[in-house]
């Protein structure tokens, strides 16, 4: 029993600087920011005052620009993850069988999965200027008159940013998707492949099936990545023009965090926007998963 | 064949930017501006790395420091802790209240407020004097919950017969003894994997040390001044100097991961997605 208690005490100090972390740097700080929800406040402890719901009956009844980013956040995800994710599998299907250089293609491809996003940004803006590399070569091949102002018009810079960051992260899915395929039995494909199945049927009918599972959580993990993305954004466009290249993460910051935001913004009103932001986040993640095991259901009677 | 040529399509779409990049990092910023589609310098010129070193307020030689020590530190507390929670979760014989700690722990992952939270973190950290350092920064990383390395290193430990360190108990050795004469040696492989990723996030980072260095320019990592000058307004004349800036913020990472790209792929993979 001593001995029991000793270890148990030995636990707990090897887990200090956790839970010192997690109750300082975690728990208190979402705490801190989801009480100042129901306060106006700047800053300045004088202009301090309960407003009791008004933060929120703001957000809901006539903040349109919040909601904005979300529809941008929306686009943004649904415009990028249809091109990366079937991208990535094809490649990742290109790399299966012992394919020779499958090793060098891999590693290649995640590349630039780990070059900082800012500098993606910035690469990304040099890419996409007016006077630019892209620009020059579009007007080159005559496929253009003039060159595009990429980030002037809401389309076009949603298209640029969209190019960057399917660049910047569809190397970490061709690696998922690998490991997803190398857990189908190879006998499986042969056993179609003698029963004269066609290359298109073979995907079908097999490898989709046989990674629906993980490819559900590839497509989780996805999808929060990308309706979470914040530096990419302020890395790039910072929401313009006219806030339609926002995603919610970079406008609650660019609005309300220190060195982005204007000085004395209404921080508890930002508390509000984080607090209503983080329960829809949650919200798709929960929603997404008990879909997806119904669906899972469903495919498996 | 037709494979081939897929995947150099492809592999010719990834490598542009980053090319493209290095290389305009040694033209003139005129030739940068005038002609945008030369791949090549017409006449290569270290000039603009002359001048990013030597500049008073663009001090690469600062900066690269900064983000050394700070991407040194950062990797080994990462590991550190991360290992002996690890451990501890793996092999602490259920001690009371680790269940429920490993949840919170766990929790953390889908309780996300954002970077609003930065508040009451410099709230806290003024406290100490630290919340306009990297210092600061390097404190509460310190003190953060990798929960994502502390899944890996647990699940490996799993995998080693707990025979071997029962063996050493009853030799004598002590809880943390194990750990350091059995464990270490053994979690080699995850231990570098967990190193090399937390070089690269820590390395890469951006908004979090911008926020702790804006009342410090001294103390601002690569990243964060490479990109202060990219929002400073008159960007477009600082091309050249943000290429190559950014190309030796790069630099690093490309080298690490030409020589130790095997840890980076096999981590990744290791972890999320089991089964």
């Amino acid at each position: 029993m001593r001995k029991k208690t000793k270890r148990t005490l030995i636990c707990y100090a090897i887990l200090s600087p956790q839970i010192i972390g997690f109750l300082v740097f975690s728990l208190y700080p979402i705490l801190w920011a989801a009480s100042k929800a129901f306060y106006y406040y700047t800053g300045t402890p004088s202009a301090t005052r309960f407003v009791g719901l008004e933060n929120f009956i703001r957000i809901f009844t006539v903040d349109s620009s919040y909601w904005k980013t979300w529809g941008n956040t929306l686009l943004f995800t649904f415009g990028k993850l249809p091109l990366e994710l079937p991208l990535a599998l094809g490649i990742a299907l290109c790399l299966r069988k012992g394919l020779r250089g499958a090793g060098f293609f891999r590693a290649l491809f995640y590349l630039p999965c780990i070059i900082s996003v800012a500098i993606v940004g910035l690469i990304f803006s040099n890419l996409f200027d007016y006077f630019g590399f892209i620009n020059a070569w579009l007007v080159k091949a005559g496929i253009v008159d003039t060159p595009i102002d990429w980030f002037s018009s809401a389309w076009s810079a949603r298209a640029a940013l969209i190019a960057g960051s399917i660049w910047s992260s569809f190397g970490i899915n061709v690696l998922y998707f690998i490991s997803a395929l190398s857990n189908v039995p190879e006998e499986l494909y042969e056993c179609a492949r003698l029963d004269g199945a066609s290359g298109w049927t073979t995907f079908r009918k097999i490898t989709m099936p046989m990674i629906a599972p993980v490819f559900s959580t590839i497509l989780l993990l996805a999808i929060n990545g990308t309706l979470q993305t914040c530096e990419y954004i302020l890395a790039t466009t910072k929401g313009a023009p006219h806030g339609s290249t926002y995603t919610v993460m970079a406008y609650v910051v660019n609005r309300f965090v220190p060195g982005f935001a204007e000085m004395g913004v209404n921080v508890g009103y930002g508390c509000a926007l984080a607090l209503v932001t983080a329960v829809i986040m949650g919200m798709v993640a929960l929603v997404y998963t008990k879909l997806t095991a119904r669906l899972q259901n469903i495919y498996g009677n | 064949m037709g494979k081939y040529l897929f995947l150099g399509v492809v592999a010719i779409f990834v490598i542009m930017p980053i090319a493209y990049t290095i290389s305009s990092s040694f033209k003139t910023n005129a030739e940068i501006m005038a002609h945008p589609e030369h791949f090549w310098p017409e006449v290569p010129t270290l000039e603009n790395y002359r001048i990013a070193w030597q500049d008073k307020d663009f001090n690469i030689p600062r900066m690269f420091w900064n983000s050394t020590i700070y991407t040194v530190l950062c990797m080994l507390f990462t590991v550190t802790t991360s290992a002996l929670a690890g451990y501890v979760f793996a092999r602490g014989g259920d001690f009371a209240g680790s269940k429920l700690l490993f949840a919170i722990f766990s929790s953390l992952m889908f309780l996300n407020m954002g970077t609003i939270t930065i508040y009451p973190i410099f709230q806290v950290l003024g406290i100490l004097k630290l919340s306009s350092s990297l210092w600061g920064l390097i404190v509460m990383r310190f003190f953060s919950v990798g929960i994502i390395n502390i899944y890996l290193v647990r699940s490996y430990i799993r995998t080693i017969p707990p025979q071997l360190d029962e063996a050493a108990g009853m030799d004598g050795c002590s809880f943390l003894g194990i750990f350091f004469r059995i464990m270490v040696p053994l979690l080699k492989p995850i231990l570098a994997t967990i190193s090399i990723l937390a070089f690269n996030a820590s390395w890469n980072e951006y908004l979090m040390p911008t926020l702790f260095t804006l009342n410090n320019r001294q103390q601002r990592t690569l990243i964060v001044g490479i990109m202060s000058l990219k929002n400073a307004g008159v960007s477009a004349a600082n091309w050249n100097l943000m290429l190559a800036g950014a190309t030796i913020a790069m630099l690093p990472i490309l080298v690490v991961y030409a020589i130790a790209n095997r840890y980076f792929v096999e981590g990744l993979t290791a972890g999320a997605l089991k089964g």
